[in-house]
């Protein structure tokens, strides 16, 4: 019987259109992945070859000061891009995976966005979560909305429930081979990705995995809870695309909406234009004043005092750290801001399973909001490491040829943080029983 | 000619539009996203304008209030471009997420346009954003096949149209009503909609409108209905040429999926693949080593400041740069300013040359598909599409430029080459400097630059005409 149901599913024209055509897309995504990831190595590779003949080029021309150096060198940060990334790019496009800062104030530069043709990020990626969590379900539709009602409508439905002892075990059947072919595309998709991508065998895939196909059977949930409403087919069709529109386009948007308005970021504003005054202003004011809010943040640099001359590099890197610590107070309220963003968008899509699946996707491919924050805030560290580590050489005038210049090289941040299977999995779930349990009830009601 | 059968038809069907509860109920939750479009595109562009008119002025405050000092301290201390938004851009965000909102403007460096609402959102943005315009491109075309595709396919079904057509009504009356009949119904949400979205447009310019703000919002209000008429004449197309109201439900969904989700994405991404855009890092590294080819101005020795500087000796009969009638550091800045920055526009251009053949396949494929033709000429006419932004850039650096060689030009005047005297000017030079102000492409240049959305939209019209005529020849009853 099953076998019977199956190949009269894959029989029909339209199945194999519409998997061939799933396929096709997917395997195009995992291109557009793998153009990605190539895209990303290359640039790490290029930074590094950047940063050498930078360094080593600017070292051998400010021979004679090593502040006036330091004001022209870049060192840079790389945001480790994981293979699984390819899989779901989301805000890797839109921030820099690689920060190159001077040890001078870090807020002018911290934020300096990544060149991009803002025509392409308005359409966004076709990564391999977009296949996922917008494509998937409208063939997931197509597949199942006439179920019951198409053959009740050409009248063969009186003969399948006379010639079946349960015709609900029956529904179950059309579903479950239904599914199988889903989840067996996925499985192939996603081993061609693990070959393509060499995306390692991991706990990041194995949830991947695991969240792909829960999005998937959420689908056939809402699905099998409209059939089971048992209207006409064109009532289905008319309102499972409409349930796809509102969940993956109109809810997310609203709610985006409602986040920007909650949480607005006038701060960034200000911040630029705060750190660009404080550093500025110290040139017209006293050099001693400066110097003493200089010494109360690093109270370790107290033996060094302010030569008697027109100008110093001493007053010039504390000048310079002013416009960082006068707009410290903005930054961090910039930091709060963007967390308690991310924080609402996370508690509020889980109401939301295709937002949900999204933002989790792009969470274990580290390419989300988090992500971008905690890349920053290692940046920050890292430009205090190399301040604190120039900072006594500058105050010295140390002989720039007796640094060692190649020994800096790019360096490279990787988030390990760890994804929770509750929070990834459980609001899928919990939707998934509900909707089938909805259904069920329905069912056990109308059908015999 | 009198439309009498015509409007009966499409008045029958207007009266039956709502019967199927669905379309009912999703008529009713697309005019409340209406209002929410209305009161969040309101909110989004008060806020957007009123906080870069804030800080746009605060910086033009802290630019003034610099004491005396060196002007190349202030062409360091820079000016700040901050984007403003188009009233019409209340309707159509476009691409403004996307835009950086402020470019710190300083000597030597361009630098790049930041704080963009992408860059702070959790890939929420990339599902889209609601607003008016995404509601009459996107929303309303699958809406208008939702009341659609029974229209004559339903009539077939249940044989009332052989009655129809053996009453001597034909084919081309049918076609017409229907449409007539679909798009009355649309515009019980479209009309309103259009008087809303003008009032707030007056509103919002205080009543007192520009001729080219005119001719942008009735292009925006004509080139939109245009766009829903000929979405009404595909309905009901598809639905005379199907078998049963099932199969054309279905053509017109998959039609409505390729047209608004699948191509647009799909063309962008294979423009991307085909055309890759150079890294940020590769970018700036270019321009470094070309200027480093040019010549070093911070290099005594260079070659290139060397002739400068001895053709300069030659001409003022001088033997040393301390001894020129005005300031030599100021003068190299001025030379090395330049070259640098032609430099900079040269990369810029070819990358911007890139960006535009990544475009390209978008633009051809407007021919194909009028959402992408309908999304291109609503965004220029709002100032917010790709153009929109490359423009902000350039009006940006050209007073980038201009600002940096003021400051130079000052210094050569009135700096002394003499380390001795005080390297300071008056504060009253800086008012010099203009504020920034950014002009907004006119109609002139949108319309030039949009030619083929428009003509693919008159295409479109004509083909469907066309459509029309070819089909009530060849339609059949059964």
């Amino acid at each position: 019987m099953l076998a019977l149901l199956f190949k009269n599913f894959i029989r029909s024209k339209g199945t194999k259109i519409g998997l061939l055509f799933l396929f096709l897309i997917g395997f195009i995504s995992l291109l557009i992945g793998k153009q990605f990831q190539e895209k990303q190595t290359k640039n790490i590779a290029e930074a590094a070859e950047y940063q050498k003949e930078h360094i080593a080029r600017n070292a051998a021309f400010h021979k004679a000061e090593i502040g006036l150096l330091l004001y022209y060198v870049k060192f840079s940060l790389v945001n480790k891009t994981f293979p699984i990334n390819s899989l779901a790019i989301g805000q890797r496009d839109v921030n820099p995976s690689i920060q190159s800062v001077t040890i001078r104030g870090l807020e002018g530069q911290k934020y300096d966005s990544e060149l991009n043709n803002p025509s392409n990020l308005l359409l966004g990626n076709i990564d391999f979560s977009f296949v996922l969590v917008y494509l998937f379900p409208l063939l997931i539709i197509a597949f199942t909305y006439n179920i019951v009602s198409e053959e009740k409508e050409s009248g063969t439905w009186k003969i399948v429930a006379t010639q079946t002892d349960n015709t609900f075990l029956y529904i179950l059947k059309l579903f479950y081979i239904r599914i199988l072919s889903l989840i067996a595309l996925l499985t192939i998709v996603t081993f061609i990705a693990i070959f393509i991508l060499n995306i390692p065998f991991n706990k990041s895939l194995f949830t991947f995995y695991i969240l792909s196909i829960l999005y998937i059977l959420f689908w056939f949930s809402v699905c099998f809870f409209i059939v089971s409403l048992q209207k006409n087919s064109n009532f289905n069709a008319v309102i499972l695309l409409t349930i796809w529109l509102f969940l993956i386009i109109i809810l997310p948007a609203t709610i985006n909406t409602y986040i920007v308005n909650k949480y607005p970021v006038p701060e960034a504003l200000e911040l630029t234009l705060k750190q660009r005054n404080a550093y500025h202003e110290k040139w017209d004011m006293d050099k001693q004043t400066t110097l003493d809010k200089f010494y109360k943040h690093y109270p370790q640099f107290k033996s060094y005092t302010l030569p008697d001359k027109e100008f110093s590099w001493l007053w010039y890197y504390a000048m310079q750290q002013m416009g960082d610590d006068e707009s410290a107070i903005q930054s961090k309220e910039l930091e709060t801001k963007l967390t308690q963003r991310n924080h609402a968008s996370q508690t509020i899509a889980q109401f939301i399973p295709t937002l949900h699946t999204q933002i989790q996707l792009n969470e274990i491919a580290k390419s989300d909001l988090g992500n971008q924050l905690l890349f920053m805030q290692k940046t920050k560290e890292f430009h205090e490491k190399m301040r604190l580590y120039f900072y006594p050489k500058i105050f010295d005038n140390a002989p720039v040829e007796k640094e060692n210049w190649s020994k800096f090289k790019v360096e490279t941040f990787s988030d390990e943080s760890t994804i929770s299977f509750t929070k990834s999995f459980v609001p899928l779930l919990l939707f998934n029983l509900l909707l089938i349990g909805f259904g069920w009830r329905n069912f056990k009601r109308n059908v015999f | 000619m009198s439309l009498h059968v015509e409007i009966l038809i499409a008045k029958h069907l207007k009266n039956s539009a709502f019967k199927n509860s669905a379309v009912f109920i999703i008529t009713f939750f697309i005019g409340i996203l209406l209002a929410y479009a209305v009161f969040s595109g309101w909110e989004n562009y008060t806020n957007q304008n009123e906080t870069s008119a804030k800080y746009q002025h605060e910086s033009r405050e802290d630019w003034l209030k610099n004491p005396d000092k060196n002007p190349h301290r202030m062409a360091h201390y820079g000016n700040f471009a901050f984007r403003k938004s188009t009233s019409l851009s209340v309707f159509e965000f476009g691409m403004e997420p996307f835009f950086g909102n402020a470019i710190f403007l300083e000597a030597h460096k361009q630098n790049t346009a930041n704080f963009s609402e992408a860059g702070f959102s959790n890939s929420m943005l990339r599902f889209g954003e609601i607003s008016i315009a995404m509601i009459l491109q996107i929303l309303l075309p699958l809406l208008i096949f939702f009341f659609g595709f029974n229209s004559v396919a339903a009539e077939r079904e249940n044989g009332t149209l052989k009655l129809l057509l053996s009453q001597g009504i034909n084919w081309k009356q049918l076609l017409l009503g229907k449409t007539l009949g679909i798009a009355s119904v649309i515009m019980i949400l479209f009309i309103p909609t259009i008087i809303v979205l003008v009032f707030i447009w007056l509103v919002l310019q205080s009543f007192t409108i520009s001729f080219d703000e005119t001719i942008k919002m009735i292009l925006f209000i004509v080139f939109h209905f245009l766009y829903l008429i000929f979405f009404c004449v595909i309905a009901v197309l598809i639905s005379a040429f199907s078998k049963t109201s099932k199969k054309a439900l279905i053509s017109l969904i998959g039609i409505w999926l390729l047209f608004t989700i699948i191509l647009p994405r799909v063309t962008q991404a294979i423009g991307a693949y085909i055309f890759e855009a150079p890294s940020k890092i590769e970018f700036n590294s270019n321009i470094e080593k070309d200027i480093l080819k040019q010549g070093d101005s911070h290099n005594p020795n260079d070659l290139h400041y060397k002739a400068i500087k001895d053709s300069l000796l030659a001409v003022y009969k001088v033997d040393s740069v301390q001894k020129l009638p005005f300031n030599y550091s100021g003068f190299i800045m001025t030379e090395g300013e330049k070259i640098s920055a032609r430099i900079y526009n040269r990369h810029l251009d070819t990358l911007l040359h890139v960006y535009q053949k990544q475009n390209s396949f978008s633009r051809a494929m407007s021919f194909l598909n009028p959402y992408i033709a309908m999304k291109n000429l609503s965004m220029a006419l709002s100032n917010t599409d790709y153009d929109s932004y490359i423009d902000f850039q350039k009006q940006a650096e050209t007073y980038r430029y201009n600002m940096a060689q003021k400051m130079n030009a000052l210094q050569i005047k009135y700096i002394s080459n003499h380390k001795s005297k005080p390297a300071l000017i008056g504060k009253d030079h800086w008012g010099e400097v203009k504020e920034f102000h950014y002009e907004p492409k006119g109609i002139r240049a949108i319309l030039k630059n949009e030619i083929t959305s428009v003509i693919s939209l008159f295409l479109w019209i004509s083909l469907l005409l066309i459509f029309i005529k070819i089909a009530s020849k060849n339609l059949k009853a059964i």
